[in-house]
């Protein structure tokens, strides 16, 4: 039967007019057929006229029947639907004010939320665009804390439960553990890779241009067991990833292909110099295919592990020794396996365990008191995630926000349409006078709720397609490839309908309550007053008090974050960052190696030393508050060894000239100076926090120290320097010993500090020009001001502080508008009533202060509801604010003060008018 | 002619298809044959009819199609389907079932409780 009743309602959707004209024509066939048989057999003998005017009226009035015909097709709610609509639209259409005002409170509401959501799903639900990626398991380690066998690392790690985690291997023992794995199998073969990240970037140099591109390193395997096609060419083969230093070839993304190579199919076989070492391209990957580190940044280039020595050198030990292919001290090349079938997550890494433990006894050195890593085996169908965990808290955070600020959006319309609906109450007491069901009345007030939340969701639509890209450009910096990009699909659309949906009946569902309640006597009488007064009184101001507590906590969030940016910016830095212009050089190791590279650094050092307009010039290791650090082993040879293990210092190479470009004062001894070079003493300049550490009651210049167990130098300290920031603004100035660049052997990239008071665009052709006059390979990159770069530190933390205000101040608006327009019609209620106070002797500052009080009573419940909430919720903030505590007092007295007063002030209009109330007028307007 | 008795609620259904189940009709035959095999004892609302039939024809019981009529006149024919002939014997059952439930409780005499 169901069957059958959806064949016919599609058929009467379809075919309308059609079935209209057809029962027509049956009801008239019916009719004359009676009246046939009326003028054949009716007694006394009817004429046609009269027998067919007598078959009429017994057939009765054909529209009812019509109409009857049409609600047992099942057509009748479309019928109402459509008439509902119909007269919705045009009630808008008469409001235009109100409309205008919902619609755009609703859009940015519904707009907001499609945008978050948008970036939501990017980061948390998509996943690597591989076949089956929920298969894909990570391999990660555990390595304990101090105690830890494994303590060198190159890469990122997690702090789980207060232990180390991270999906890093050492090379051997990565190869030790896929042969475990393929004789007694319990996920299937294990691949690795080595996202290259920002900072490793290569410098891919086609048809005499040179790019700077992103890249990872794979094993031989990794296509094949991702199940990655490409779409031109071959990917790369077990057979590729051979010796260390073979296997020339690379393949390409497709946005590199479509960004250099224009999807020229003769891309394969074309040779490419990545760092200056030619390469074969023989294939480019799909489109959308990420690599299996992240799913939102996608990989310029892709080649074998095998290659690493000659690409992507590290001098660990020994610097004629690039490879980390043999290193068993280093944790650094990422692993996966797709899982098993019939192997359970608990199996595989109980074996895996085992078989690390004997892998770890069978590569590495013996160390005392140690404990050797375990195996975890987590999810992989995301990639390594490295990003995620923390930006998971801060998406939460976000959606949470806009989703209070749409709840407040409701609230506001809920109330707006409360008072509308009371002037309607005539309307709705006629309808109901004349037959209509509550259910009925319930469902056309409900209609035209719902016509304003899709009005008001297409338009937020459109704003979610508009601003996708917002939130991701806040928090990228501009010199930065391969941002995070969150893409719009179906789901979002399907998000942002559903929503709207909600939101409709969320906002319409009490003004529809409320208008079913109407008493249709008492609707239909003349006057003002009528029984429900009380309760819908009620209602508004409830609504009004929820408006208040949600604008006070979305304040406080904007309180609590902005706060935190200013606490971030006026941070000690420790240095002048003003007037330095900040670039990266690679020097690339197939032409330059060590000390060949240090020699290149020199020579532009020194060249731009030369150039006119520039006041200053210095390079250091790592860029200064960019986020990057390296941190050594500090071994005074005076001192026993500390608590069993090393102290260690953060490290930074630099220029002669690093102290005087930023300005950092020398409290002792000396700085680098032309006589150290690298035939003499080496040396090393530290901070005070470093001596508080090493020396806290001794004087450290002339003191020996050797920096790392396997470097056989010995370094003098010269001199001691006041404390200033490293590689973030917040927390402590970490003990820092600064070496100088020219004594060293070996720096893979440096970064070029400039200081110059002439505007950027002035000196940046002239500094390319003369690296280029160097060497035409060399590309400079990465270029920006040192305030930029300190600027970028703190995006997280500014796209917050602005986002967060946006939100307040949209919530003291929305609030506004609420008590504004709650005051206002109730004071046009109650004119009546002020009318007989003032003339019974009130006066009109009593009447003023009247309805200000009312305000204020609400305003305080508010604000005592949303404090509450406050204290309640901001804790889970607690980590991504600085300088202040989630319970701040000045920030939630503020935000109280702040919201008492907008409350007043939007109180303080329909106040003066009750005080201006005529009573002559009054009494007379019934 | 003694007075016509009125339709009980909910039989009109049951009417209409016993009526198609002796042949195709279109609507006004439909009202023909009720009161020819009533006997001119009911009385039937003639605008009930058409919803019913609709009605009838949603729920998949009784099938239409286009033909002509005695006179040569257009007209839209009914006939029951499968599912009309099962609810037809279904709802007979249950109908005389419930007669003869009301007849036995309607003539209980005093000595019998």
């Amino acid at each position: 039967m169901l069957l059958a009743k959806l064949r016919s309602y599609v058929d009467s959707l379809l075919h309308r007019s059609r079935r209209e004209d057809e029962i027509a024509d049956e009801l008239q066939f019916h009719v004359e057929s009676r009246a046939a048989d009326l003028e054949r057999n009716g007694r006394g003998g009817l004429t046609h006229a009269e027998a067919l005017r007598q078959a009429r009226v017994e057939f009765g009035g054909v529209e009812t029947h019509r109409a009857d015909i049409r609600a047992s097709l099942g057509l009748r709610w479309m019928d109402e639907l459509g008439v509902d609509l119909r007269y919705a639209w045009r009630m808008l259409g008469r409001s235009k004010g109100f409309t205008a005002v919902a619609v755009g409170s609703l859009a940015l509401g519904i707009g907001a939320n499609t945008i978050i959501f948008s970036l939501a799903k990017g980061v948390l639900l998509d996943r690597l665009t591989v076949p089956h990626p929920e298969q894909l398991r990570q391999i990660a380690i555990d390595a304990g804390g101090d105690k830890s066998r494994a303590h060198s690392f190159w890469g990122s790690w997690d702090d789980v439960d207060g232990k180390t985690q991270a999906t890093l291997m050492t090379y051997p023992i990565y190869r030790l553990m896929a042969q475990q794995n393929r004789e007694h199998p319990v996920v299937e073969d294990i691949f690795a890779f080595k996202d290259l990240g920002q900072f490793d970037r290569l410098t891919a140099t086609v048809d005499g241009h040179a790019h700077v591109v992103t890249g990872q390193m794979v094993s031989g395997n990794y296509y094949g067991q991702l199940g990655v096609r490409p779409q031109i060419g071959r990917s790369i083969e077990p057979v590729d990833d051979g010796t260390a230093g073979t296997g020339n070839v690379v393949m390409i993304s497709d946005g590199m292909w479509a960004r250099v190579f224009g999807r020229s199919p003769d891309v394969v076989g074309k040779t490419m110099l990545l760092n200056l070492v030619p390469m074969t391209i023989v294939g480019v990957n799909p489109p959308g295919f990420t690599g299996a580190s992240a799913v939102q940044i996608e990989p310029d280039v892709f080649f074998p592990l095998s290659m690493q020595p000659v690409l992507v050198p590290m001098t660990m030990d020994n610097k004629h020794h690039p490879s980390v292919l043999d290193n068993t001290e280093l944790w650094w090349v990422q692993t996966m396996a797709r899982a098993k079938p019939g192997v359970s997550a608990a199996t595989a890494q109980a074996a895996m365990t085992t078989w690390l433990d004997q892998d770890v006894k069978a590569t590495m050195k013996a160390e005392k008191d140690t404990v050797n890593p375990t195996v975890s085996v987590l999810d992989g169908s995301q990639g390594i995630r490295e990003a995620n965990r923390e930006f998971s808290t801060q998406l939460y955070v976000l959606a949470t926000l806009t989703g209070l600020v749409l709840l407040l959006a409701c609230a506001n319309l809920a109330n707006l349409l409360l008072a509308r609906s009371a002037a309607r109450q005539r309307e709705m007491a006629v309808r109901l006078a004349l037959g209509a069901s509550r259910g009925r009345v319930l469902r056309q007030v409900l209609t035209e709720s719902l016509l304003l939340s899709s009005l008001g969701g297409a338009a937020g639509l459109a704003l979610g397609y508009a601003g996708r890209n917002v939130i991701p450009h806040m928090y990228t910096a501009p010199w930065q490839a391969g941002s995070l990009h969150a893409d719009f699909d179906w789901a979002i659309c399907a998000f942002t309908v559903a929503v709207s949906i909600l939101t409709g009946v969320l906002f319409g569902v009490v003004p529809a309550w409320q208008a079913t309640r109407t008493q249709v006597n008492a609707g239909l009488k003349d006057a003002a007053a009528s029984a429900t007064r009380r309760r819908k009184g009620l209602t508004g101001r409830g609504l009004v008090v929820i408006q208040i507590a949600l604008s006070m906590l979305l304040v406080v969030g904007a309180g609590l974050f902005v706060a935190t940016l200013r606490n971030l910016s006026k941070e000690h830095l420790g240095f002048d960052p003003q007037n330095i212009l900040l670039f990266s050089v690679q020097a690339p190791a197939a032409r330059y190696p060590s000390p060949k590279d240090v020699q290149l650094y020199e020579r532009i050092e020194e060249r731009l030393g030369r150039m006119p307009g520039v006041t200053g010039v210095t390079l250091s290791r790592e860029a200064v508050l960019a986020g990057g650090a390296s941190n050594l082993p500090f071994i005074p040879t005076d001192q026993p060894k500390r608590n069993g293990h090393d102290g260690i210092a953060w490290v930074q190479d630099v220029g002669r000239d690093f102290f005087g470009v930023y300005r950092m004062p020398l409290l002792y001894g000396r700085n680098f100076s032309s006589a150290d070079t690298s035939t003499s003493q080496p040396l090393v300049i530290v901070n005070e926090a470093l001596v508080r550490s090493f020396w806290p009651h001794e004087n450290p210049i002339g003191k020996t120290v050797k920096m790392d167990r396997n470097d056989a130098r010995i370094f003098e300290v010269a001199g001691i320097v006041a404390d200033a920031k490293y590689s973030q603004l917040n927390g402590k100035v970490p003990p820092t010993a600064y070496r100088l660049y020219n004594q060293m052997d070996q720096e893979r990239d440096m970064t070029f500090e400039v200081k110059t008071p002439l505007p950027p665009s002035d000196v940046l052709p002239r500094i390319r020009a003369a690296v280029a006059e160097i060497d035409r390979d060399v590309p400079v990159r990465d270029v920006r001001t040192q305030e930029a770069q300190i600027a970028a530190t703190i995006s997280q933390q500014r796209t917050f502080a602005v986002l967060t205000g946006a939100f307040g101040v949209l919530a003291l608006v929305l609030a506004c508008i609420g008590i504004y327009g709650l005051m206002a019609y109730d004071v046009a209620r109650r004119t009546n009533e002020i009318g007989i106070r003032i003339a019974l002797g009130a006066r009109a500052g009593q009447m003023l202060r009247m309805v200000l009080h009312e305000v204020s009573w609400m305003a305080v419940v508010g604000i005592g509801a949303g404090l509450a909430a406050s204290l309640l919720l901001t804790k889970y903030v607690k980590s991504m604010l600085y300088g202040l505590t989630a319970t701040d007092p000045w920030i939630l007295a503020g935000a109280g003060a702040i919201l008492l007063t907008v409350a007043l002030l939007a109180g303080w209009g329909p106040a003066r008018r009750a005080s201006r109330v005529q009573p002559m007028e009054a009494l007379r307007h019934e | 002619m003694p007075d016509q008795l009125d339709l009980m609620q909910g039989t009109l259904d049951m009417l209409i298809l016993k009526a198609v189940s002796l042949g195709p009709l279109h609507g006004y035959g439909v009202l023909l044959r009720i009161q020819q095999i009533s006997g001119e004892q009911l009385a039937i609302q003639q605008g009930s009819l058409y919803p019913a039939l609709f009605r009838l024809e949603h729920q998949g019981v009784i099938a239409s199609e286009w033909g002509e009529s005695e006179n040569k006149r257009k007209a839209k024919f009914y006939r029951l389907t499968a599912a009309g002939r099962k609810q037809l014997r279904a709802e007979t059952e249950k109908w005389n079932r419930m007669a003869e439930l009301m007849a036995g409780i309607l003539s209980t005499t005093p000595e019998e409780i």
